[in-house]
């Protein structure tokens, strides 16, 4: 499998991480989003004519939307990541996922404006990411009192990966993430799982490595 | 006049190893819980290069900076500095403390020392939310005494603490006298709709 | 009579994004625009058009007067080197705390886990500072740190040797070891444009020995290397760097940086920065 990837994506990241949740071998193929403008170009734009990433390429198969890209990955590697196949948690997940859109579409975009210089309404994309993370903290609020850990149900799936990244980076957009307790600790929680790994702006949590021998803590 | 205590947090939401950054009274805080469970309140400043200790990470008893790694004993000195091992970190190195307690499932700060004890509250914790917004209490059938409101929401009897935020935010923290997780939700759904009728000026 | 912030060199674009159109930003607190003139950049501040350069692959420019040429890095015409416009990065922070964070190590295990640094890894030893008054720059000597993946052109572990130098106010160079051509350095800088003293566009550059890493990856290496700093960046207190000491304490690691706010007080240049005691 190949990604068409940029390392500073979330939505890529979203696929990288449920790669290495999964142990799912991926070749990373880097496209020069930024400066170069390359999921523009006329190559790039023959792959996917939409001009997005994450393109992911296996054999014949070309998938666009890193929704779907999540899917397939967890399909053919990971089964368990699209949660019990019962109408519920189906629908659930479902629903994060397409919940992910809205996260790109307003915080990713509050992000590569601040960040990259991107044309955005911003204050319209605030708003709007506000408006998300509020949601997302209630959900896992009753997500909680439901007795679930993550936002599908009992154990992490699609649903968690498809909200995290832009979770995290919302304060790259100038969106604080401090009101929402609830969601710093599902963060937490994601971020502790064996095989979890970074992206640019997500730190390590040292707290999981015991301090160097020879100290006095 | 305020109250020598502050209500910042439901302390189940800061779990040991957890740091949190507020505000209080208009000073940055970073609170954070030892691996043994105690709660303590920095200032949520490095000496070294003023990075927020609110980034950092706990280890044991102790606070660490994530910029250099700077580590942090209970009352605030320097126990540690990575870039230089063996070097017993001066006694000028330290951040200022404030006093942090908890009491009745809330976390409470102490801006000013004081030797008075935060208002009695209880109950199951449900959540805490911030508002854009004054919430008109007594509108919303609940009665306000200091940072403490008690009332009704969506038939649940609650307890909601008060914590005032810069730029005219509220922190709400908020408990139910009922334990059972639909009662619970229903409040949560009806915590939700206070605040957005507070708002409503700002759409 | 010199004025020691409107009078120097900043980067203000790339010049290969020019011909996708103008670019409208902020110097100093002043709009100026970037433009193609007859092929050339040209750059205007409420149509006055100003002193302008294209080297290093920016335009830099002035709202003043330079009295000197803009200073010189010898390796970006060195034959064989791969020069690399990283792209900008915007950060709400002041331009001398980018510069500042670019001159430090000591925080690489922590910000750069597993990539700059590791613990137990965390030792700065004893490295040589120097303000060269012959021309007014600072340069760091000697450092040394074990990084487990210095470079994308590294093949594990090593101990990398590294120099700073900071030839303005608003800028900085690193040269690091170089593992494919040992006895020459790999040239990292930072190029930073002030737009405002609390917010400012970083614009990474590099002139490497690397004949094998595709182009795109050293652009993302770098970018990570800046991401990871960015938050760190946008949370530090006070914002204006404090160019007194009492209200920041330096140890033995930050021989740079205190060299950096010495000779930025004795040069004048006080945007973004603060003269403030304890």
């Amino acid at each position: 499998m190949i990604l068409y990837d940029y390392i500073l994506s979330p939505d890529c990241y979203k696929v990288r991480l449920l790669a290495s949740f999964v142990g799912a071998p991926l070749e990373l193929r880097a496209v020069d989003f930024h400066p170069g403008g390359e999921h523009r170009s006329a190559p790039f734009l023959r792959i996917n004519p939409a001009g997005t990433i994450p393109v992911l390429q296996d054999s014949d198969l070309i998938l666009t939307e890193s929704a779907s890209i999540l899917t397939y990955v967890a399909a053919a590697h990971g089964p368990d990541w699209l949660g019990d196949d019962t109408p519920i948690m189906r629908g659930r997940v479902a629903q994060w996922l397409a919940f992910g859109h809205r996260l790109s579409a307003s915080i990713g975009k509050a992000r590569t404006h601040d960040m990259l210089q991107k044309p955005a309404d911003i204050d319209a994309c605030r708003k709007s990411g506000v408006t998300a993370l509020r949601e997302l903290e209630a959900a896992l609020i009753e997500a909680h009192l439901r007795g679930d850990a993550f936002l599908a149900g009992h154990r992490p799936t699609l649903a968690d990966i498809a909200c995290f990244p832009h979770a995290m980076l919302a304060p790259d957009g100038g969106i604080s993430t401090d009101p929402y307790p609830a969601i710093r600790l599902w963060t937490r929680s994601l971020r502790a799982l064996p095989r979890f790994i970074e992206m640019p702006g997500i730190h390590r949590l040292h707290e999981l490595k015991p301090e160097p021998t020879g100290s006095s803590l | 006049m305020t109250d020598a205590w502050t209500p910042v947090a439901l302390a189940r939401d800061l779990p040991r190893l957890g740091v949190v950054p507020l505000c209080v009274d208009g000073i940055d805080i970073a609170l954070w819980r030892s691996a043994s469970g105690r709660v303590a309140a920095w200032a949520d400043r490095c000496p070294h290069r003023g990075m927020r200790l609110s980034h950092g990470f706990v280890r044991g008893e102790a606070l660490s900076c994530i910029y250099h790694g700077w580590s942090y004993g209970s009352e605030g000195q320097c126990l540690r500095i990575p870039a230089h091992p063996d070097l017993t970190p001066p006694e000028a190195i330290r951040v200022p403390v404030f006093q942090a307690i908890e009491s009745g499932g809330v976390v409470w700060v102490a801006p000013k020392t004081t030797d008075a004890m935060p208002p009695a509250v209880g109950g199951t914790a449900l959540r805490s939310l911030t508002v854009d917004a004054v919430v008109d209490w007594a509108a919303s059938g609940f009665t306000l005494s200091s940072a403490v409101a008690r009332g009704e929401l969506s038939g649940v009897a609650m307890t909601i603490l008060v914590q005032p935020l810069p730029n005219g935010r509220f922190a709400l923290h908020a408990l139910a006298d009922s334990a059972a997780p639909a009662a619970l939700i229903e409040a949560s759904r009806g915590l939700e709709a206070l605040r957005r009728q507070a708002e409503v000026a700002l759409a | 009579m010199t004025d020691p912030i409107r009078d120097e060199w900043y980067p203000v674009a790339l010049v290969s994004q020019l011909p996708q159109g103008d670019r409208d930003t902020l110097l100093l607190g002043e709009p100026i625009r970037v433009t193609l003139q007859d092929g050339q950049p040209m750059v205007t501040a409420s149509g006055r058009v100003l002193r302008s350069q294209a080297r290093y692959g920016h335009v830099w420019t002035s709202l003043g007067s330079p009295t000197r040429p803009l200073f010189d890095i010898p390796e970006a015409d060195q034959p064989g080197r791969r020069l690399v416009d990283v792209g900008l990065v915007r950060v709400k922070c002041s331009p001398l705390r980018a510069v500042e964070n670019f001159l430090d190590i000591a925080h690489f295990p922590f910000v750069h886990t597993d990539i700059l640094g590791a613990e137990p890894h965390t030792e700065v030893g004893r490295y040589d500072v120097a303000i060269r008054d012959e021309v007014d720059e600072v340069w760091a000597t000697k450092v040394q740190f074990y990084q487990p993946q210095a470079a994308k052109s590294a093949a594990g572990g090593i101990t990398t040797e590294y120099m700073y130098r900071v030839p303005a106010p608003t800028v900085s160079v690193l040269y690091k070891t170089c593992p494919p051509r040992p006895g020459e350095w790999d040239v990292i800088t930072l190029f930073v444009q002030p737009l405002t003293e609390t917010l400012c566009e970083v614009w990474p550059w590099m002139a490497l020995f690397d004949d094998t890493t595709p182009l795109t990856d050293l652009i993302h290496f770098q970018q990570t290397i800046f991401l990871q700093d960015r938050s760190i960046l946008e949370n530090q207190q006070p914002s204006l760097l404090p160019l007194d000491p009492g209200l920041e304490i330096p140890t033995r690691a930050d021989l740079t940086s205190v060299a950096y706010r010495r000779w930025l007080k004795r040069r004048g240049y006080t945007y973004g920065a603060q003269l403030v005691a304890a």
